[in-house]
């Protein structure tokens, strides 16, 4: 195993979610009506607006607050929600873009080897827990970066997580 | 009358100078005697134990116990209560012929959520017939939970129902989720949620599940003989050291066991009866039987008794 020249091991970001917020109140029904690529549940009381340009689905509360998922990189996130923030105002709400925050960033990456996850449950005790049951990964947890791997047997771990 | 042998909690008394000699209890005379120098260590000591025993079927009319039911110290913080009993003479009744003094049901409030969580254990132990040792436990469990109320917002149930679970994995028999399910009103997701959160909570580990934990159930459910039993056991765990099924569930490579030493006894079960006892799909019995087949003649113990040779086992 080659550890040391392959440090980065090629670990792709698949998802970045964020928050941020319109200080104003927002009409979902309006938005449902006249808004483009919605998907209206009134029965939890939010509006999907999914953008085509950075793939990006969010998450519109009436009390204008917003969550984006489904970008690719950080920056491509802030690009996402200030788009979406435009075409929001384009609708005729006051909008002012504030508190943008990435909430959870995930990540995939492959390993070139399989794992045998329960040897590797019992060597790393406290971090690791593998209840096959209920999911076929193991749970590693990093409470110092706090972060969550799931190691699967195949190699291919996800790793998620946030990091002030 | 039998002593109770619940002990754990009671403060111990022990004989002064043999400290680690358990003390036997007269009961007769009510003392409790050390054996290696015959002080009388405890004296005109209550057993605190049930009076009368008491069985399910019989009626509740006539309770004939006069002092209780039994102190149970480790789990409700002391049982003693007074409660009014139903009346039976011509007085105890207003003129509308409902009983005066209704109320009879104060007892213990602070702890009634954890008294019926108990009930509710019992029941579900009952179902599965599970030993007392392992009810004893998930009490135990069930209160230490209780009173650290981090999961005070989950229904009781269901930590009744994963306090089972952890408690049958400790003591070393494990009973799968759906098992659990089976016997519970709490779906299998919530009961995984609730086990997770306990045992962050309670920072206790348990042991992973092995294959052969279950053999012994699943195999005698289908009525297989202790032969395919023992190969089945065998087949799995050769299959897990060889790595034959990476990712795969427990529960899955040993029901594949037991198809393909039952397939290959006289005894032969079909893929569904085996999925309908151990609640796994036959879809997912079919898949780990895949990856085991190839290594057939490898995973079979050596002293086994073919009734169909190994080449002529189904292939799926």
């Amino acid at each position: 195993m080659d550890a040391d020249s392959d440090v980065a091991l090629d670990i792709l970001i698949t998802n970045v979610v964020c928050v941020f917020r319109t200080r104003c109140h927002l009409n979902l029904r309006k938005i449902a009506l006249e808004g483009a690529n919605v998907i209206y549940k009134r029965d939890v009381g939010k509006v999907l607006m999914k953008l085509r340009k950075p793939r990006i689905t969010a998450t519109i509360w009436s009390s204008g607050k917003i969550i984006c998922t489904g970008a690719t990189s950080e920056e491509e996130a802030k690009f996402g929600a200030r788009r979406l923030a435009r075409s929001l105002q384009k609708l005729g709400f006051q909008v002012i873009f504030t508190d943008f925050k990435v909430v959870n960033v995930l990540a995939v990456c492959n390993m070139p080897f399989e794992i045998r996850l329960p040897e590797f449950t019992k060597n790393n005790r406290p971090h690791a827990s593998y209840e096959p049951e209920l999911h076929p990964a193991v749970c590693y947890r990093i409470k110092s970066l706090r972060a969550t791997l799931q190691i699967f047997s195949t190699g291919s771990i996800t790793v998620t997580g946030i990091l002030f | 009358m039998a002593s109770t042998s619940r002990l754990d909690a009671l403060p111990r008394v022990t004989c002064p100078n043999h400290p680690d000699a358990i003390l036997v209890e007269d009961y007769r005379a009510g003392d409790m005697i050390c054996p290696e120098c015959g002080l009388v260590v405890g004296d005109r000591v209550i057993d605190v134990g049930s009076e009368w025993r008491t069985f399910s079927n019989d009626k509740a009319t006539k309770d004939p116990s006069r002092v209780g039911d039994s102190q149970n110290p480790l789990l409700s913080d002391g049982d003693l209560s007074t409660m009014i009993g139903k009346g039976t003479g011509a007085a105890s009744f207003d003129e509308f012929g409902n009983s005066k003094y209704q109320n009879r049901r104060t007892m213990s409030s602070s702890d009634r959520a954890m008294m019926n969580a108990f009930k509710e254990i019992t029941t579900m132990a009952d179902r599965i017939n599970l030993p007392r040792n392992i009810v004893d436990r998930t009490n135990n469990l069930f209160k230490q939970v209780y009173e650290q109320k981090s999961l005070k917002g989950r229904a009781n149930d269901a930590i009744a129902s994963a306090c089972l679970y952890i408690a049958c994995r400790q003591e070393g028999v494990p009973r799968t989720f759906k098992e659990i399910c089976a016997v519970s009103r709490i779906s299998k997701k919530e009961i995984g949620r609730c086990f997770k959160l306990i045992l962050k909570a309670l920072e206790t580990s348990v042991d992973l599940i092995t294959t052969g934990d279950f053999m012994s159930r699943f195999c005698s459910n289908l009525c297989l003989p202790k032969q395919v039993q023992m190969a089945a056991t065998h087949i799995a765990r050769k299959a897990v050291e060889l790595d034959l099924v990476p990712g795969r569930s427990p529960i899955s490579v040993a029901e594949a066991a037991i198809y393909m030493a039952s397939q290959a006894s006289a005894e032969k079960r079909t893929q569904k009866e085996i999925g309908d006892i151990a609640g796994v799909a036959d879809v997912t019995i079919r898949q780990s039987y895949r990856l085991i087949y190839p290594r057939a003649p490898d995973l079979f113990p050596t002293d086994f008794k073919f009734d169909t040779p190994v080449d002529k086992l189904p292939q799926l």
